[in-house]
């Protein structure tokens, strides 16, 4: 667990202490409804959580990494970008893998492609984005950031 | 109907169970695989999401709604682009643990603007990704990238909100139009019964709307609606 993790967790119990003294039926409110997002929330993230592992057998990060240092940078954007689009990895595997890419020479422009839509645009977790916020919302977001993703990369690329 | 529209709900859970029993049957050894790598993002899950989901109710009971909209509301101006950059940086978990969390802000007033910046931040700026990055790509790397996706998403989040409207957000339709009760996803927690007794009851494990029954005090019936942890009454 990381700090932040564990600094969440340790603000969250005294706020719940906090909350347990000043009103108790409002905390007893508090978990119940907590409980309940859970409940509600659970199956669709587990369904996202195992779409990933699946994808990341058909398609592991070092398969895409080969891939897209064989292209002409153009392309290995677009499919960089296409591919983030797609999973979801935790940046402990994609930043030491776009190290390793950048360190062997790959442009850095499908790097940064690939690092942005990775974490800020979500195919598998659209459904779930979805239900929460409704269609129009979820497809402008997700649109516009797979977008800026492309242009963040461009201009990086002119930058370093 | 209501058997396709819960297939229809359902299909990316669906999809999902068949694309793992077709894994199985034709490469057991990389269904195995799949199992193994999703372990990984099991245990991310339990680490942030449980606390996420108690951070949430107890911000939604006891943050004050005129603060949210002074901080985070449309009137917000530079103050609130600001302070949801820094909410959505000193956060972790993956995005879809920012999702709860920000349904409850937009339904104390947080504009769709603060919303988008809150999102995004949280998924590709949030600082223990920054220090990890730095570590791997250098500092020089990490910071063009960061100062590159605070403007992108600056402007990003103007243009959602200039297409995006509160109204097309599910929970923030209102409930002028009579009262309704979904009960396939009531999970008979029993809180509206106890907010709102003379409009709600429970039959068997689930609520339904006393029959015959007029939403009086417009209140208590809010306060039942934003009790309600799976938005059940609309």
């Amino acid at each position: 667990m990381d700090v932040f993790t564990m600094a969440i967790w340790a603000g969250t119990l005294i706020f719940l202490l906090i909350s347990l003294a000043k009103d108790r039926e409002k905390t007893k409110k508090a978990l119940r409804m907590a409980f309940g997002m859970g409940r509600g929330m659970v199956v669709s993230i587990l369904s996202i959580i195992f779409a990933i592992g699946l994808i990341l057998t058909v398609l592991p990060p070092e398969e895409i990494a080969r891939f897209v240092s064989g292209q002409s940078v153009l392309a290995a954007t677009l499919v960089a970008a296409l591919i983030g689009t797609i999973t979801l990895v935790p940046g402990f595997i994609a930043f030491p893998l776009v190290g390793t890419l950048v360190g062997a020479g790959v442009s850095v422009v499908p790097a940064v492609a690939f690092l942005t839509t990775l974490t800020m645009v979500g195919v598998v977790t659209f459904p779930l984005e979805k239900k929460e916020f409704g269609v129009k919302f979820t497809a402008v977001r997700n649109g516009l950031s797979f977008v800026f993703a492309i242009i963040i990369a461009l201009v990086m690329g002119v930058i370093i | 109907m209501s058997v396709l529209k819960k297939l229809k709900g359902n299909l990316f859970i669906i999809i999902v169970v068949l694309a793992y029993m077709v894994m199985f049957i034709v490469r057991p050894e990389m269904g195995m695989a799949s199992v193994k790598n999703s372990a990984y993002y099991i245990k991310e899950m339990l680490m942030i999401m449980p606390v996420i989901f108690i951070l949430t109710a107890l911000l939604d009971l006891w943050l004050p709604k005129d603060k949210v909209i002074r901080y985070l509301g449309k009137e917000a101006g530079a103050k609130g682009v600001v302070f949801s950059f820094v909410l959505g940086s000193i956060s972790a978990g993956p995005v879809y643990a920012a999702f709860p969390m920000c349904v409850m802000l937009h339904k104390k007033g947080a504009s769709i603007r603060n919303l988008v910046i809150i999102l995004s931040s949280w998924a590709v700026i949030k600082i223990p990704m920054l220090l990890n990055e730095a570590k791997f790509l250098g500092l020089k790397f990490m910071a063009i990238r960061w100062v590159l996706t605070v403007i992108a998403i600056i402007i990003f989040s103007w243009i959602t909100a200039k297409i995006v409207r509160d109204k097309d957000l599910p929970e923030a339709a209102p409930a002028q139009t009579g009262l309704s009760l979904n009960r396939d996803a009531c999970m008979g927690c029993s809180l509206c019964v106890k907010h709102c007794p003379e409009l709600f009851e429970m039959e068997g494990k689930k609520a339904r709307i006393r029959p015959g029954s007029e939403p009086g005090d417009k209140e208590k019936l809010r306060q039942a609606m934003e009790a309600c942890p799976v938005k059940a009454i609309s």
